[in-house]
């Protein structure tokens, strides 16, 4: 008798199994992404990349080491003895590592030479037929996004071939069928799985949700990171600045002093000028 | 604290029954058991009340005024303590609702669920469709900049090319010969007071009409298999509807950190050196009335008017149309063709669009 694991194709397995791991793990990663945005901390380099990274590895562990499980269980009738995430996670980061290099040069070398070739092309067809702007951009498009996108489908499916492979040898190897009583342990896995107690976890799902929202206003700026150009961020000097009655007084008085002394010298000036002039005029 | 609990609980169920609605709320039958593709419907509501949430503590600051919506705004953004975030997931919000219209509708139209005994669902929810996409139209115009104007320039000049009502309406939403207070008024009233408004009873309405005819469930498996998996709304259900909705709220309050609002200049009539073009969404439309195919007066008409209606026309009448009971998206090959050529043509066309933007810069 053949084992259950040879009856799927090692794509279709590797796609169940990493589509529902990618989807598992997402929103826990999205949370770390976020506190990490809040603080100001880009998560696509320098430390935020390697934090992300370095709490991405055991969310996926666990992600892919439960929806192994479940597939394993209620699609093959098999149960898989010791850790089933890390045994297949960290084959599925290697081969996944390589192959991201690969198709980085692959897409990338697709990519430059398709917009040679799309420029030559329509640099040839453009002396025959006019091409207006608008149109060329979509022809120039499709002719390098659709060779680059199907040399990046192959890499993907090339990667799902070989974890593929790689998840059907963990299961002959590690996993053992179970007829007697499968229905039942189906039933206790899937029980599992949901919580006995809704009321606890909810109360617990909402306080972390508190937790976790109190971090972010913490975390978050109160103002704009990016200001615009009209609105220059208050000048902290001018801002600290301490008012001295005195100093104020003594100097409201002086501007005074000076104004009563201007306007004495300009009513004497008008005076002058009253006298001077000849009457009757 | 579990015994007030009851007491509390007891004294509402006693005057609204709320037992039975408890009942018919958690316990409705999902046949084949709950989905990931369900959700889609769960985060369009959570994602509109979050709008509105979110478009209350704005309206707080904004004013609707041609002479100080712009100030207004960046007021909101760099005074008003959190106002750049609250702005900024108010506007990934909208795109956010756009995109998870488009998912549900993929997902009804690839599973069939539009067919018989489920027409009126669908054809309210092409209704709410326009509603989302009317939504990000006026609210684009509010926050006064050079982007909003431009934009709503250019969709009120492609709206004028509807024959009949096109003109009515153009000089209707413009209430004047350019843009200016009346636009704004009547785009500000039409966002936070028609709309909404619109919006929740044809959303009340496509749920008591979902709830009348029951989930379809999936397409593929015999009633007996299906009758096997069903399973109450109640918990696994619930539990994919939030983590969902976690998922999509952790996304949006993401891109509103990663890029957060900016303003260009203050609206004025001349562009400058501003290239004018619509919202992310209706770039793929904008994209093709470039095309020379679409040009001159009887060009501009199809492109922006008749293709657009006879695209939605056809989706109306697709019920009464594809009468075929099967709802297996493999055993459809018209369909699956058709909703792929779409979503790759409308994805090559953004595409198109914002290379020629930079092309234009």
């Amino acid at each position: 008798m053949s084992h259950p694991a040879t009856a799927i194709s090692s794509v279709k397995l590797a796609w169940a199994l990493s589509w529902a791991a990618f989807w598992t793990g997402f929103p826990f990663k999205v949370i770390v992404a976020l506190l990490l945005l809040a603080a100001q901390v880009h998560p696509w380099e320098g430390t935020g990349l390697i934090t992300l990274l370095m709490v991405s590895a055991p969310i996926d562990i666990w992600a892919l080491g439960l929806t192994a499980r479940t597939f394993f269980l209620e699609r093959m009738g098999i149960e898989v003895r010791g850790p089933v995430g890390i045994g297949l996670w960290w084959q599925g980061a290697v081969l996944g590592a390589g192959m991201l290099g690969v198709a980085y040069y692959a897409v990338g070398t697709t990519a430059a030479l398709c917009k040679k070739a799309a420029e030559a092309t329509l640099g040839v067809v453009k002396k025959v037929i006019p091409i207006p702007v608008a149109e060329q951009i979509t022809i120039e498009l499709l002719m390098w996004a659709v060779p680059a996108t199907i040399v990046l489908i192959m890499c993907l499916l090339i990667w799902l071939k070989l974890f593929g492979w790689r998840i059907k040898r963990f299961v002959v190897a590690s996993g053992q069928t179970s007829s007697a009583g499968l229905q039942e342990r189906v039933r206790e896995w899937d029980a599992w799985r949901v919580p006995a107690d809704s009321v606890l976890m909810l109360i617990s799902f909402t306080a972390v949700a508190v937790l976790l929202t109190v971090a972010f206003w913490v975390l978050l700026p109160v103002t704009t990171p990016h200001r615009h150009p009209d609105y220059p961020p208050p000048q902290a000097d001018a801002v600290k600045k301490k008012v001295k009655p005195e100093e104020l007084l003594k100097k409201t008085e002086g501007t005074l002093a000076k104004a009563e002394a201007v306007l004495g010298s300009l009513e004497e000036e008008k005076a002058k000028e009253k006298k001077g002039k000849p009457k009757g005029k | 604290m579990n015994a007030l609990l009851q007491k509390v609980y007891d004294f509402v169920d006693e005057r609204i029954d709320l037992k039975t609605l408890e009942a018919k709320m958690m316990k409705e039958p999902i046949k084949g058991g709950s989905r990931w593709a369900y959700v889609f419907g769960s985060v369009l509501l959570f994602i509109f009340i979050m709008q509105a949430v979110t478009g209350v503590l704005l309206m707080f600051y904004y004013i609707p005024s041609a002479d100080h919506a712009y100030a207004s705004t960046q007021f909101i953004i760099h005074e008003v303590d959190y106002g750049w975030f609250i702005l900024s997931y108010h506007f990934w919000g909208s795109s956010a609702m756009v995109v998870m219209v488009f998912a549900h509708m993929s997902q009804v139209f690839l599973w069939g669920a539009y067919k018989t005994p489920r027409e009126m669902i669908w054809l309210v929810g092409l209704a709410l469709f326009g509603i989302v996409m009317a939504f990000g139209f006026t609210g684009y115009l509010l926050p006064w900049d050079q982007r909003a104007y431009w934009a709503t320039t250019v969709g009120v000049e492609i709206m004028d090319k509807t024959p009949v009502v096109g003109d009515f309406l153009a000089r209707f939403l413009k209430g004047g010969p350019t843009p200016g207070q009346m636009t704004l008024s009547r785009f500000f009233v039409i966002h936070v007071m028609v709309l909404p408004g619109a919006l929740m009873g044809l959303a009340g309405l496509h749920l008591f009409l979902f709830r009348s005819a029951g989930p379809a469930g999936p397409f593929r498996g015999t009633p007996e298999e299906l009758k096997a998996k069903t399973d109450f709304f109640f918990p696994r259900q619930v539990w994919k509807d939030i983590v969902a909705m976690a998922a999509v709220f952790l996304t949006i309050c993401s891109l509103a950190l990663i890029e957060p609002v900016v303003l260009l200049e203050e609206a004025k009539p001349d562009p400058g050196d501003y290239h004018p073009e619509p919202e992310w969404y209706f770039l793929f439309l904008f994209q093709l009335l470039r095309w020379k195919i679409f040009a001159g007066e009887f060009g501009q008409f199809l492109g922006a008017t008749a293709i657009p209606a006879a695209f939605m026309l056809l989706l109306a009448a697709l019920p009464f149309i594809d009468r075929s009971p099967e709802r297996n998206i493999f055993k459809r090959p018209i369909a699956l063709l058709s909703w792929t050529v779409v979503m790759i043509g409308i994805l090559v066309l953004t595409v198109s669009a914002i290379i020629n933007r930079e092309f234009l810069d």
